[in-house]
C-alpha cells in the first residue's frame, strides 16, 4: 500500500466569544497526525463537537491551519493532463522519490495541487448547489476555474463523470429542483471526481439522505474506490455504515485523536470509555433487534 | 379501543392545477399505552398525516376520511374550538429540528412555562404562581433527563446544543400531561449516544406514564428497539403494518423487505465492504406518480396486475397492500380477508 497523504501535528485553534464582554473561550483542535494509504476509507466519529467537521475543512484546506504539515505524495502516475496546472516545482528534477509537496512548492502552489487532490462533499448537497445554475454550469466552473481544459474536453469530461456516477449526459441540461435528494448527491460526487482526485473528504454524506438512496451511494462510493482506488474520508454518525465500508476509524474528543485502528479492532476492543459508549450504544440497538426476531 | 383511529385518510393537494393524492387511504391505529412507529422515507408523507392529525394543513388542501377520531370523537366534523381543547391537552407534538421550532428570542425558560397549561396552576397571587410554573418547569426539565437545569432554563436555543433542545423540546410537549406523543423524527442526525437516550426516555415514558406515542422515523435501527407495532408508508400509500415482531420476521411487501434490507447493521452475515442490497430508482415525486401500487415502478417483483391499486388485506392483525406478497403462497394470499377500501373509492 502506498501512502498517499500524512499529516503530521496539524494544529488549529477556534475562537468563540458570547456577547460584548463574554469571555472569550478557545477551542483546540490538534496536535493530530496520521497516514492515508491508497483506496483505504478512514471513518471519523466521535460526539458532536468534537472537531470532526473542522479536521475535514483543515484537510481540504478550508480552514488555514496553524501549525503541522499536511502532505501530499505525489503520484508516479499522476493524469499528465494536469500536469500544467499543477505549477512547476522547483524541485521537479530532485530524484527523490518521497519529493513533498510541502517543501518543494510555495504556499499557494501547495494549496492549489491540494484542491485538486483533495476534494470534498458537503453534508447538505441540495444546499452545495446553485438553484439558478444547471448542473452543466455548476460543474463546468469547477474544471474553467482548475484546468486549462478547452471548452469541448471539459464538455467531455463533465459527461463522462456523470455517467461515472451513475447519472444520464441529459442530465447536463438539469437544474437542481429536476434532481431527487439521491441524484443531487450524485452530483456533488460527481463535482468531487471531475478533478480525478485522490482524496475525498465528505461531512456526513448519508445523514440527509433515506435508507435506499443510502444504500445506492453507499453502493456507488464501494464501486467508484474499486474502480478509481479512491482514498476516502467520511464523517458519519451512522456506526452500522462505519461498520461496513471503513477500513479504519478515527475517533475523536474535545480536538484531540482518542483512539485510533482497524475498523474491526477498535469495534471488537475499544480501549476508550468515550468509544466505548458510542459503539456499545449501537450495538446495544442492533442487539434489541435481534432480541425481538 | 383504539385511542387515534385513522381510516382511509386521503390528502388532495393542489399542484400546478392538478389535484394529485399526496396521501392515499392511510389507515394509521394508535391503541392505547402502544409505541407505533410510522416509517417512510421522505416524501412518503409521513409528516404530511402528522399534519392531518394535528389539523395544520392549508385551508386549499383538502382532506377526506372514514374517520379520524381520537377516543372516538371525530375530530374532523368538531368545532374549531373543541379540536384546539384536544390539541391543547391530549395530543402533544415533538416537531423536526428542534432549533428551527423554538423560539430563538426567547430563553428555554420562559418558553417552557409558557407552554404549562393554566389549569395545572393552583390559585394565587401572581407571584405564588409565577414560582409554580418554575417549579413544574424545572420538574419538567428533570423528567427529561437533563439534571443541570439552571444553565438551561437561562439559555437561548442557539446557545444549547441539539439532543438537549430535542430533550426540551419532549419536555414542553409533556407539560400538558398528554395521552398521545407525537415524536417527528425526533432522533435524526444525532450520534448513536444521545440517540439512545432519547429512546430510552421515550420508552420510559411509555412504561410509567402509559403514555401512548406515535413515533415518526426512517431510522430502522431506532424504530425496531422501541416501538411496539409499525405502519410503513410509501409514497402516501400504507404498505404494511402490524406488530414489529411479525414484520421483522416475515415482511410481506417487497418495499418493507427492501428498507430492512437497507440497513447494514441488521445484516450480520454481510462481509464489509460488499454492495448492500438497494431497491433502484427513487420515490417519485408528487407529480409523477405512477397508477395503481405507486412503488411499481422500483418493485423486483411487480407484474402487469400492480396498476391497480392493491386492498389492504389482512392475515392476523398483520396487515399488507401488495398483490403478490413475500413469504406468502398466492392461493392464501387471495383467500385473504380484505378490508373495506372505503366509500369514497374513486379510482
Amino acid at each position: 500500500m502506498t501512502k498517499i497523504l500524512s499529516v503530521r501535528d496539524i494544529e488549529y485553534r477556534h475562537f468563540i466569544k458570547r456577547g460584548l464582554f463574554g469571555k472569550q473561550q478557545i477551542f483546540t483542535l490538534g496536535p493530530i497526525s496520521f497516514d492515508m494509504y491508497k483506496g483505504e476509507t478512514i471513518a471519523l466519529i466521535g460526539n458532536n463537537g468534537s472537531g470532526k467537521s473542522m479536521l475535514a475543512k483543515a484537510l481540504v484546506g478550508a480552514l488555514q491551519i496553524e501549525k503541522g504539515e499536511i502532505e501530499l505524495m505525489p503520484d508516479a502516475d499522476a493524469p499528465a493532463e494536469y500536469a500544467e496546472t499543477q505549477v512547476e516545482s522547483p524541485a521537479k528534477g530532485a530524484n527523490d522519490d518521497s519529493q513533498r509537496f510541502s517543501v518543494a512548492l510555495p504556499q499557494e502552489a501547495r494549496i492549489n495541487a491540494r484542491k485538486q487532490d483533495i476534494r470534498m462533499i458537503l453534508q447538505h448537497s441540495a444546499d452545495a448547489l446553485n438553484p439558478a445554475l444547471s448542473i452543466g454550469t455548476v460543474l463546468n466552473q469547477t474544471l474553467k476555474l482548475n484546468t486549462k481544459l478547452g471548452e469541448t474536453a471539459r464538455r467531455e469530461k463533465i459527461e463522462e463523470t456523470l455517467v461515472k456516477v451513475g447519472l444520464l449526459r441529459e442530465h447536463y441540461y438539469f437544474y437542481r429542483h429536476m434532481l431527487s435528494d439521491g441524484q443531487q448527491q450524485r452530483i456533488a460526487l460527481a463535482r468531487a471526481l471531475l478533478l480525478d482526485p485522490k482524496i475525498i473528504v465528505a461531512d456526513e454524506p448519508f445523514a440527509a439522505l433515506d435508507p435506499s438512496v443510502r444504500s445506492q451511494t453507499v453502493n456507488l462510493i464501494l464501486q467508484l474506490q474499486k474502480e478509481l482506488g479512491l482514498s476516502f474520508v467520511f464523517i458519519s454518525h451512522n456506526i452500522g455504515i462505519v461498520r461496513h465500508i471503513s477500513d479504519r476509524v478515527i475517533v475523536l474528543d474535545k480536538g484531540q485523536i482518542i483512539e485510533q485502528g482497524v475498523t474491526s479492532e477498535v469495534f471488537t476492543n475499544p480501549q476508550q470509555a468515550i468509544t466505548q459508549k458510542l459503539i456499545q450504544s449501537h450495538f446495544d440497538l442492533v442487539e434489541k433487534h435481534f432480541a425481538k426476531l | 379501543m383504539a385511542l387515534l383511529d385513522i381510516k382511509n385518510l386521503t390528502l388532495y393537494i393542489d399542484i400546478g392545477g392538478d389535484t394529485v393524492k399526496a396521501l392515499d387511504k392511510v389507515n394509521l391505529q394508535l391503541d392505547e399505552g402502544e409505541i407505533r412507529a410510522l416509517v417512510g422515507e421522505s416524501g412518503s408523507g409521513k409528516s404530511l398525516a402528522v399534519r392531518c392529525i394535528i389539523g395544520a394543513i392549508p385551508e386549499y388542501w383538502s382532506i377526506k376520511a372514514d374517520r379520524i377520531t381520537y377516543q372516538g370523537q371525530d375530530l374532523l366534523n368538531m368545532s374549531y374550538e373543541q379540536r384546539r381543547q384536544i390539541m391543547r391537552r391530549e395530543i402533544a407534538v415533538v416537531f423536526q429540528e428542534p432549533t428551527s421550532s423554538l423560539d430563538p428570542s426567547v430563553t428555554i425558560g420562559e418558553q417552557l412555562e409558557e407552554s404549562i397549561p393554566p389549569e395545572l396552576i393552583k390559585r394565587g397571587w401572581f407571584w405564588q404562581q409565577n414560582k409554580q410554573r418554575k417549579r413544574i418547569a424545572i420538574s419538567l426539565i428533570h423528567r427529561v433527563g437533563i439534571k443541570d437545569h439552571d444553565q438551561y432554563l437561562k439559555a437561548y436555543p442557539h446557545e444549547i446544543p441539539i439532543d438537549v433542545s430535542q430533550k426540551i423540546m419532549i419536555a414542553m410537549a409533556l407539560a400538558s400531561e398528554p395521552k398521545i406523543l407525537i415524536a417527528d423524527d425526533s432522533t435524526r442526525g444525532m450520534e448513536s449516544t444521545t440517540k439512545t437516550q432519547i429512546l430510552r426516555l421515550l420508552e420510559k415514558l411509555n412504561k410509567t406514564k402509559k403514555l401512548a406515542i406515535l413515533f415518526v422515523s426512517h431510522d430502522l435501527l431506532a424504530i425496531t428497539s422501541v416501538a411496539h407495532s409499525m405502519t410503513v408508508l410509501y409514497c402516501g400509500q400504507t404498505v404494511e403494518s402490524g406488530k414489529v415482531k411479525s414484520l421483522l420476521k416475515r415482511p410481506l411487501h417487497p418495499y418493507t423487505k427492501a428498507l430492512l434490507d437497507s440497513a447494514p447493521s441488521f445484516q450480520l452475515s454481510l462481509p464489509t465492504k460488499s454492495p448492500l442490497i438497494a431497491l433502484g430508482g427513487t420515490i417519485p415525486t408528487l407529480q409523477h406518480l405512477p397508477a395503481g401500487c405507486r412503488l411499481g415502478p422500483r418493485c423486483p417483483n411487480a407484474r402487469k396486475e400492480c396498476v391497480i391499486v392493491p386492498p389492504p388485506r389482512s392475515i392476523q392483525d398483520h396487515t399488507y397492500s401488495c398483490h403478490f406478497p413475500l413469504h406468502v403462497p398466492e392461493k392464501i394470499a387471495k383467500r385473504a380477508p380484505k378490508l373495506s377500501r372505503g366509500l369514497g373509492a374513486d379510482d
